[in-house]
């Protein structure tokens, strides 16, 4: 037996962002979504995930007016750098895809 | 303009098992076929879900909270029927026929994937070190200065690091102990606390792929497990449909060439 059908509402919002955003399986569609920028976007989502209510409040770039929340951190930015290297490839590989 | 948004690969289904679905923006789902396989998709406009629309709603946290739900509605749909591969948000091509295309491209990796998936489900187990644990000195600190306070504040962080150090090692053997009754495992990363608000650290964040028939012997590993230590807590959620135990990017490639 499951429960699978049941609707997601009782479930946090961080869970729910957290699969459908950064899970999933990948296909590139038609619509070109920069992954780019969905990429940067999960980031955030996972710095803000467990306090989403705070940053409706706030919207949704407020830890970037908070100097101890962005002042150096490496993490992020090593971080920016593996995903600018993930989308290049990725970007590498459907070029060849679609030239076959 | 309309557009084919597309939620899951799934075995094969036809529109009178799904029956009256709704996805994003309120759209009927329909069953696209494809090769030994189906798709959920629905109709969406391209004035919502074009690049230039898509780029601004999903830095609007209401519109995104929404299409996320919906999404995972219908995810999990597919998912309460058959094997179900769930797609990332906001996967959408210009008509059925290009949906179709890209469908068939994957065809193998997404065979091997449903094969993989099928009688299972996603769980998500969250392990946070407790507070009496984590904080060895709760008292609020007495503010003299302000580089008094700011020196108290990192004392009290250094010994929560420190102990936090054990609760991972903890966390690691939970771990380890859950994945071999699971079929599958993985990390997540933990949610950060610097913005939780909770001074708990989130020492674990993992999903397991669960036979549904070994559900009962992994939930009592959970609570034996959480159970013998007590500075642990334990946040379980599911089922979840597979969205961690899809084909990797690289992997998809290597299953077409």
């Amino acid at each position: 037996m499951t429960d699978l059908a049941a609707r997601n509402e009782a479930l946090g919002l961080a869970d729910v962002l957290e699969r459908v955003l950064d899970k999933g399986l990948v296909i590139a569609g038609d619509v070109r979504v920069n992954l780019l920028d969905i990429e940067l976007l999960t980031i955030k989502i996972r710095l803000l995930v467990a306090s989403v209510d705070k940053a409706r409040e706030m919207g949704i770039d407020w830890w970037e007016h908070d100097p101890s929340l962005s002042a150096g951190d490496r993490d992020l930015d090593e971080e920016n750098r593996a995903l600018r290297r993930r989308v290049a490839e990725l970007e590498r590989a459907s070029s060849r895809q679609e030239q076959r | 303009m309309t557009a084919t948004y597309l939620y899951a690969i799934t075995h094969e289904l036809t529109d009178s098992d799904i029956g009256d679905l709704r996805g994003v923006g309120g759209t009927a789902v329909r069953v696209l076929h494809g090769d030994r396989m189906s798709c959920l998709v629905s109709t969406v406009d391209l004035t919502e879900f074009g690049e230039d629309a898509l780029r601004n709603n999903l830095e609007d946290l209401a519109w995104l909270e929404r299409t996320a739900r919906e999404h995972d509605d219908v995810v999990r749909a597919g998912a309460a029927l058959t094997a179900t591969v769930p797609l990332r948000l906001a996967t959408i091509c210009l008509d059925d026929e290009s949906a179709r295309q890209r469908l068939n491209e994957f065809g193998e990796a997404a065979r091997h994937a449903l094969a993989k998936i099928d009688g299972h489900d996603e769980w998500g187990v969250k392990l946070f070190a407790d507070r009496a644990a984590s904080d060895p000195d709760p008292a609020e600190p007495v503010v003299v200065s302000g580089t008094a306070y700011l020196r108290q504040r990192r004392a009290s962080m250094l010994l929560r690091e420190r102990s936090a150090g054990r609760m991972l090692r903890v966390a690691e053997e939970i771990f380890e102990c859950l994945a071999v009754l699971a079929t599958d495992a993985r990390r997540h990363r933990p949610h950060d606390r610097r913005l939780t608000g909770d001074d708990r650290p989130m020492v674990l964040n993992a999903a397991f792929l669960v036979d549904r028939k070994r559900l009962a012997t992994f939930r009592s590993a959970v609570d034996v497990l959480v159970g013998t230590d007590c500075d642990v807590s334990v946040d379980v959620t599911g089922p979840w449909p597979a969205y961690s135990f899809v084909p990797e990017p690289a992997l998809q490639q290597d299953a077409e060439t």
